[in-house]
């Protein structure tokens, strides 16, 4: 814990620890490169990371606070002849906006048994954070405690499940099941129990992200959840999207006609044919009605399958038909995945097998400046925020770390709009209270986006017992709060919903813009070319673009290499004790983890091909499926068991 | 015989031999230059407790305390902590506190505790006294011994301890939609839908 000082010698210095940077350090480190890794921050993952409570509401107050005035030190003691110095920007508040915090529960929680243990941590300032963003909130609050005293009266008498407005599951939880709304004194008190992330983004089951960790290993320190449900909101409901075949069966929404038609049309796209190629170019939406699939299933298909918009051309859609379909059924019955303890987790786990193999880690600190060569425009070494000179020989760096004008961005700077916000209730109350679900939002009023929601359940580690977390993100039209506030107040219950319908109270929300790092390319910036800028967190559901932009960073670091091999097995560790040499019982780890890697990619064949006979088997069993149905539902329960199954 | 996977995550100052501790427990083995902690993501070793067998999975920091850096994610979900010091230097005892601290602010609520006075052999250059030690385990409820990883003294006693204090496992959950791993090949009866 002691002030050491870093070596002065690395191969590669990373600054930041987004997934970009933290995948790019985990490859180049694992096939032997000296990694030096560093973040400004005090936290891993920068716009990735996920936080508790209490460190949402610091970080809050971070980004509200004015940035500090560079301290421009002056650096040219350590300039070498032929060198040139570039500073770096010294704060990077600029990729968050328009943040503003909206409290709806009370404040303290007024028969609070326990007042005592809350005292330490409501320092973190949740009280300032929450006044600065509502003046009106007194008034509110009394209205707000009213209402919410309502509420319970109300749901008690019309449900007398109790299974909706107090979720309260884990039989291991203490606290007493409440019916009073939870106050924000008790949502900090609980604030560990929260792992809030920045970024909401879904793990396709067959996409980049989930492939790498499988194939380098780095899957196994961490832990995954099914979504369980895909969900969409249409004439004011909220309402399941039967997407697997199971759930087509069972669903009870769809007339037997609109299965069939539904099953046909979904095995009819796997394959790409002339008929659909005569629409390329064409929007999507126009293909689906020339499909005479009706109303209901061409909601189903657009918006929530194809998670395209009105405007999608048909190509577009029908290849994301096609992603959602391969990607159902290997892990569950939805394509998507959600890692346990939220997203913030992967950025740490690649930076964990970075570390691993030797990658040295550094939070709060920074890289004031690069020392370049003049002849080969090459960065030859960094001045740290202690102010020591430390060689490398390539430079990787979040765009954030970058001044504005040395940056190449081709369009205008394209943002997404994010709400967070902690509710009481699902949105779609079910037989489970531990449902995780994804939930595709058609525009509400004309020149709104779609809205993609995420509602996560208190079983995924990133939120207390008795609530919910709730992502909301899209495309930014104006800021966060004017493209997502009217679906919130549609949605939910909140003091500016006019009506008391029975719908999820919010406790608290946040809204803010965050920059869509898609626009940014790798190289191409007025900038050493042995440095490689990494983009922020882009607005699509999936990891690709990330993902994508790492392989490219290593290839161009490393084209020799092979990127993210497996990291060998625990069981396999032999500390050879005779030649008392770690080194060489490494080496011949290595080795034997090489020939594994050329087993794998038969596997994955074979995979593949298992995928098209089933796809076949599917045809055949169309034309079966009123007897089916009943067998169908056995498999579904059948196969939640199977997902418990390790390694 | 029912096996339980257990997380066991390594703590305290660079050097005072947490791979070591690791590494006679688990093969058995002693190496003067072990380089800091290379390839390995967690060991693993089984010990029978009870009608039970315990399988430990010990991560160790992999190097990310030295300049505090060790991300919340290393603590997730583990069974138990080994928070290391060296008994010949007082600095690595004084640290113990912040790492008690920081286990109670990032690691589970249940976890057990135990902390370890690594390098018992070299008795004659102490620096920090038993009692002092032991004093501050029994006040944080912790388990306490005092190890050699090199003599090979109380390091399989320091895990039975750990094994005796893991709590029962407790019911089932009911919940259907469980977390699992990522592996290779995808679980057997994840068969096709759609």
């Amino acid at each position: 814990m002691a002030a050491e000082d870093l070596p002065s010698e690395f191969d590669v210095i990373i600054l930041g620890t987004g997934l970009c940077e933290s995948v790019v350090a985990a490859a180049c480190s694992r096939v032997g490169q000296r990694v030096l890794h560093l973040d400004r921050q005090s936290y891993y993952a920068s716009n990735w990371a996920s936080f508790t409570f209490n460190g949402l509401l610091t970080w809050i107050q971070e980004q509200q606070a004015e940035s500090q005035p560079d301290e421009v030190q002056d650096w040219s003691g350590q300039v070498e002849e032929g060198e040139d110095l570039i500073y770096l920007s010294q704060s990077d508040s600029s990729s968050i906006s328009n943040l503003q915090v909206f409290c709806y529960t009370s404040e303290e929680d007024e028969e609070d048994d326990t007042p005592n243990t809350t005292e330490e941590e409501k320092g973190g300032g949740a009280s300032e954070a929450t006044e600065a963003a509502d003046s009106n909130k007194e008034d509110e609050e009394e209205t707000e405690k009213q209402e919410a005293e309502e509420q319970v009266a109300q749901d008690e008498g019309a449900e007398p499940e109790a299974d909706q407005p107090c979720p309260s599951a884990d039989p291991n939880q203490s606290e007493p099941v409440k019916k009073k709304k939870i106050s924000l004194a008790q949502l900090v008190k609980e604030g560990r129990r929260f792992n809030i992330d920045l970024v909401s983004k879904l793990m396709y089951s067959r996409g980049s992200l989930v492939d790498l960790l499988i194939k380098s290993n780095v899957s196994r320190y961490a832990e995954f959840k099914n979504v369980s449900r895909i969900l969409t909101y249409r004439q004011g409901k909220v309402e399941q999207v039967p997407c697997s075949r199971a759930d087509v069966f069972a669903s009870r929404q769809l007339s037997v006609i609109e299965k069939r038609k539904l099953m046909r049309f979904l095995t009819s796209c796997v394959e790409e044919t002339e008929d659909q190629q005569a629409y390329n170019g064409r929007p999507y939406l126009e293909f689906l009605s020339d499909q005479q699939l009706g109303e209901n299933l061409q909601h189903f298909l657009l918006y929530s399958i194809a998670m395209a918009t009105e405007d999608t051309p048909t190509e577009v859609g029908l290849a994301s038909t096609r992603h959602f379909l391969r990607c159902l059924g290997r892990y569950g019955n939805t394509p998507f995945l959600f890692p346990v303890y939220g997203l913030g987790e992967i950025p740490q786990c690649f930076c964990r097998m970075c570390a691993v193999f030797g990658g040295i880690y550094c939070l709060r600190h920074s890289v004031r400046c690069l020392l370049v060569d003049k002849d080969t425009n090459r960065c030859k070494a960094v001045i740290d925020s202690r102010g020591q000179r430390i060689s490398c020989n390539h430079f990787v760096v979040e765009e954030g770390y970058v001044d504005a004008e040395r940056k190449q961005t081709a369009t205008p700077t394209r943002c997404v709009s994010r709400a967070v916000l902690i509710t009481d209730g699902s949105v779609l109350p079910s037989d489970s209270d531990q449902q995780v679900s994804m939930v595709t939002i058609p525009p509400v009023e004309a020149e709104l986006p779609s809205v993609r929601m995420v509602e996560l359940c208190s079983s995924t580690m990133t939120c207390m017992p008795g609530t919910y977390l709730v992502h909301l993100t899209c495309q930014s039209v104006g800021s966060a709060y004017e493209d997502l506030s009217p679906l919130v107040t549609r949605m939910f219950h909140t003091t500016e919903s006019s009506d008391q319908e029975e719908r999820p109270s919010v406790l608290w929300c946040l809204y803010f813009n965050m920059v869509d790092g898609s626009g940014l390319e790798v190289e191409g910036h007025d900038l050493p070319s042995n440095m490689y800028l990494c983009s922020g967190p882009d607005g699509a559901l999936g990891h690709d673009h990330t993902i994508k932009q790492a392989e490219l960073i290593f290839q161009k670091i490393l084209p020799e290499e092979d990127f993210c091999p497996p990291a060998p097995n625990p069981e396999d560790i032999i500390y050879d004790g005779e030649n008392g040499n770690g080194n060489s019982a490494e080496g011949e780890e290595l080795k034997d983890d090489e020939l594994k890697d050329d087993e794998e990619p038969k596997e994955q064949e074979e995979e593949l091909t298992e995928q098209e006979k089933e796809i076949k088997e599917q045809e055949e069993e169309i034309k079966e499926q009123e007897e089916e149905k009943e067998e169908e539902q056995g498999l579904e329960s059948e196969k939640g068991q199977g997902l418990e199954t390790e390694e | 015989m029912a096996i339980r996977e257990l997380k066991v995550c390594l703590l305290g100052d660079t050097g005072v031999g947490k791979s070591s501790i690791v590494c006679r427990f688990v093969q058995d083995h002693f190496d003067h230059n072990i380089s800091p902690t290379i390839g390995a993501s967690f060991l693993t070793k089984t010990v029978p407790c009870g009608n039970e067998l315990h399988k430990f999975l010990i991560w160790d920091t992999a190097g990310q305390e030295r300049f505090h850096s060790l991300a919340p994610m290393y603590y997730r979900g583990s069974a138990a902590a080994v928070i290391v010091y060296d008994i010949t230097k007082l600095d690595s005892f004084q640290t113990l506190k912040k790492w008690v601290k920081e286990l109670k602010e990032h690691g589970p609520e249940d976890i057990v505790v135990a902390i370890a006075g690594n390098k018992n052999d070299l008795g004659d250059i102490r620096e920090v006294p038993m009692k002092e030690a032991k004093e501050f385990a029994e006040s944080i409820a912790a388990i306490f011994i005092e190890t050699s990883a090199r003599n090979a003294v109380n390091v399989e006693e320091l895990f039975q301890k750990i094994s005796k204090q893991i709590p029962p496992l407790e019911n089932p959950e009911v919940d259907s939609n469980k977390s699992f791993k990522l592996t290779q090949q995808p679980p057997p009866s994840a068969r096709r839908c759609c």
